[in-house]
């Protein structure tokens, strides 16, 4: 059973240098997040759920008679709720009682706390339930609020996951060597492709003429979102700023500080709104670009057709399609975690030069793209990653040139016979 | 070490896999360094990023624990993992060694680290970027002599790494050695590889080099 | 390779032979190693892992996946694989073994043996699944 991971843990092995005091930590850790849960969520239980328990199984039943109605009001600094309230008159063992019992709630609004109470006749006869144990606690309904009980469980019920996740996995894994930690965290599974990346996000589009439509790798649209907002965050800020300046000059008072300030705060916003529209305009210009394929995953030595379908205006001066494998390692460097990339493989697919697009129509062409016998398949681990990709290299008229990759799962040649079975571990 | 592995790879590199050597390149005398340390009741080894000091540390940490006064050895990378600090030091016996790869991400409670380990009678050992106070402070430079003299104990590269490629690697970064040895790595797989490849940067097959 | 005590008087010595004389398999193939250690005089096992898997080296971080995996605590089983012994399994299909430029995927047998005073000594025997060629560096 494979207990998850509730965030991305920072990269790099933390316990190099001690096993044991680096299980500590994060076994105190995860300890504090389960107590934490606990108690909150038992101070929330007890605040909520057993009063709500009692009242439902330990309250006595009992018929009584209205005598009297109102609202209580409680005043707090920031507000005045009205809460309705019945008297009621009801026998106990210990002879008759009289008590308040609320209905409803607090209200803001004294005229609606009132209409909760417009149904309610004097000398009327209405069931109650009372504590038996203080007997001058009454209630006029029972049931269980369930959207309470899931607000008020939700918070410490994820402490608690997460903290116990976090606590089992530090257990798991105390005082282990590499390998034996390896396959604790890691079971040996039947996966017919180890240590291979899954392609399931990869062919779940298909494609308009080739089998599968390829989802592209780039991050042009969260790049431009993010240009965005900064452009409106800082040009935000900036407008109070020179507001609150101009408004002291407009008083006959000069800030000097501000307007010193405002000088660079302006440069850069102008530069964010610059960049915003330039790269909004590149994106719209150069249109988008799509590519399908015939199979996938693709195996050494195989035959596959591509079909690449640009979008867009004007001229492009070349058009070229391209398979790269590269290889990514994550390391760290003291505190932070750096990743280096690097292209140990590339072929031309096909090119085209002097592509002409017309507003609203695209350009699509189909090649051939053959993999290599001895190619190496993907690898995926923690910091290491051998990926392939398909990445179609633009360059419009008037604009910078482009690249978008479209990344591809290669498979093994599969072998004459079945697959290896998971190994069965001794621990 | 098998054929092709590269001398530059992590793998003997990471602090730990290589011994502390000095400025001149010549092996730290951890022993004196332990006894100074017991003496002086703390030891703080600062220099910059990729100088070495995790790796005059582990040493020191070894040396400790083969004397039996070693109480934890513990690396800090996040804030978090003051938590572990805190433990480490309320858990060590008074007169042993806590040594804390990391000092400087404590932050506001690196105080309360001191603190408590003044209190305990525990001895701290850190690495830092910059001054902490305690009372021997071995500083940490990169020099050319010390590439050398690492170079010189990491596998054998076949003479695929010459003299002006250490110079040229400590040029480009004169005061990190983590970042030198990243460049050698680099150079080492050039070289093995019989050069860059030359002019065209495209090939439609990859060259079939498989060992013999 | 072999790493883990101090000194090479105190270190145990473990010689390894595979099942293929160049140490090369294919995929599937199975893969059967022999070992024998020498162990100091005074060195007192008290439980061995024997293990077969693959790890990566180049600039990133080190990582690992364990095809086979086996440890041994069982007092006489102990006395006897702490001396000499053999396992084997079936190679997977993937990841096959890669020399790549910052990143190399390696393939070995480990033995791992565990002493009484809570040291740990690992003797490391790589061999080469599948033939992937070296890869090349290309300008980018």
């Amino acid at each position: 059973m494979r207990f998850p991971r509730f965030f991305a843990k920072k990269r790099g092995h933390r316990r190099t240098v001690s096993e044991v005091w680096g299980s500590v930590a994060e076994g105190l850790f995860h300890a504090g997040l389960v107590v934490a849960g606990l108690v909150f969520g038992g101070l929330l239980a007890t605040g909520v759920a057993v009063p709500e328990w009692r009242i439902n199984h330990h309250f006595v039943e009992a018929e009584a008679i209205v005598v009297g109605k109102g609202l209580a009001r409680r005043t707090t600094a920031r507000e005045r709720t009205w809460e309705p309230a019945i008297r009621l008159r009801y026998e106990t063992p210990a002879g008759p009682i009289e008590a308040w019992a609320f209905r409803g709630g607090p209200i803001a609004s004294r005229e609606r706390a009132l209409t909760v109470l417009a149904d309610v006749s004097l000398d009327a006869a209405m069931p109650c339930w009372y504590d038996p144990d203080a007997p001058d606690s009454v209630v006029v309904t029972r049931g269980y609020n369930w959207w309470m009980w899931t607000l008020t469980l939700l918070l410490p019920g994820a402490l608690v996951a997460f903290g116990g996740a976090g606590l089992v996995r530090s257990i798991m894994g105390w005082r282990k060597s590499e390998e034996r930690r390896a396959v604790t965290f890691r079971p040996v599974t039947a996966n017919p492709h180890p240590a291979i990346p899954s392609c399931d996000d990869l062919i779940n589009s298909p494609g308009t003429v080739l089998r599968f439509r390829l989802p592209t790798s780039g991050s042009e649209g969260w790049t431009l979102l993010g240009i965005g907002l900064f452009a409106v965050l800082w040009n935000s800020v900036l407008t109070v700023l020179a507001v609150t300046a101009g408004l002291d000059l407009i008083g006959g008072r000069i800030d000097w500080l501000l307007l010193l300030i405002l000088v660079p705060f302006a440069g850069v916003g102008v530069a964010g709104v610059v960049r915003f529209v330039r790269q909004l305009v590149l994106t719209s210009a150069v249109g988008n670009t799509q590519l399908e394929i015939s199979e996938h995953p693709l195996r050494p030595g195989g035959h596959y057709d591509v079909m690449l379908a640009q979008s867009g205006s004007g001229a492009f001066q070349k058009l070229t399609v391209t398979l790269e494998l590269e290889e990514q390692a994550t390391f760290r460097q003291g505190t932070d975690t750096r990743t280096e990339r690097h292209v140990v493989w590339r072929s031309t697919i096909a090119s085209w030069k002097d592509v002409q697009l017309a507003p609203g129509t695209r350009f699509e062409a189909k090649a051939r793209l053959t993999l290599p016998a001895s190619a190496m398949h993907s690898f995926v681990s923690e910091h290491n990653v051998v990926a392939w990709r398909v990445v179609v290299h633009g360059r419009a008229a008037r604009w910078p040139a482009f690249s978008r990759g479209f990344p591809v799962v290669v498979h093994p040649v599969s072998p004459a016979v079945g697959h290896a079975e998971p190994q069965e571990v001794s621990l | 070490m098998t054929p092709r592995s590269n001398p530059f790879a992590t793998r003997y590199t990471r602090p730990g896999a290589i011994l502390p050597l000095d400025g001149e390149g010549q092996p730290v005398d951890i022993a004196r360094l332990a006894e100074d340390t017991l003496r002086m009741r703390g030891l703080s080894i600062e220099g910059p990023h990729g100088t070495g000091k995790s790796t005059l540390l582990a040493a020191v940490a070894a040396a400790f624990e083969l004397r039996g006064h070693l109480g934890a050895n513990v690396r800090l990378r996040q804030f978090r993992d003051a938590v572990t600090a805190i433990v480490a030091v309320g858990r060590a016996a008074p007169g042993s060694v806590v040594c804390l790869d990391g000092w400087n991400v404590l932050g506001p409670l690196a105080w309360l680290v001191r603190t408590l380990a003044w209190l305990r009678g525990v001895i701290l050992v850190v690495t830092s970027h910059w001054t902490t106070g305690l009372p021997l402070v071995v500083p940490t430079s990169v020099t050319l002599p010390l590439l050398a003299a690492i170079v010189e104990r990491l596998p054998d590269h076949g003479g695929s790494i010459n003299a002006a490629d250490l110079a040229d690697a400590l040029r480009h970064h004169p005061t990190n050695l983590r970042e030198a040895l990243l460049e050698l790595y680099d150079s080492f797989e050039t070289r093995i590889r019989g050069g860059a490849l030359a002019g065209a940067p495209d090939q439609s097959a990859p060259p079939n080099r498989g060992r013999s | 390779m072999s790493s883990g005590l101090d000194t090479a008087a105190r270190s145990p010595r473990v010689a390894a032979s595979f099942s293929s004389a160049d140490r090369r398999y294919e995929p599937l193939e199975n893969i059967q190693v022999r070992y024998t250690v020498e162990l100091p005089p005074t060195a007192v096992v008290r439980s061995v892992e024997r293990s077969i898997l693959w790890y990566t080296e180049g600039k990133g971080e080190e990582d690992i996946g364990v095809h086979y995996f086996e440890r041994i605590t069982e007092r006489a089983a102990v006395m006897t694989a702490a001396a000499a012994g053999s396992f084997e399994t079936r190679l997977p299909v993937s990841p096959l073994s890669y020399e790549g430029v910052i990143v190399k995927i390696r393939w070995c047998a480990r033995v791992r043996l565990f002493f009484e005073e809570g040291r740990d000594f690992v003797s490391e025997h790589v061999f080469e699944l599948g033939h992937v060629p070296v890869a090349a560096i290309v300008l980018s």
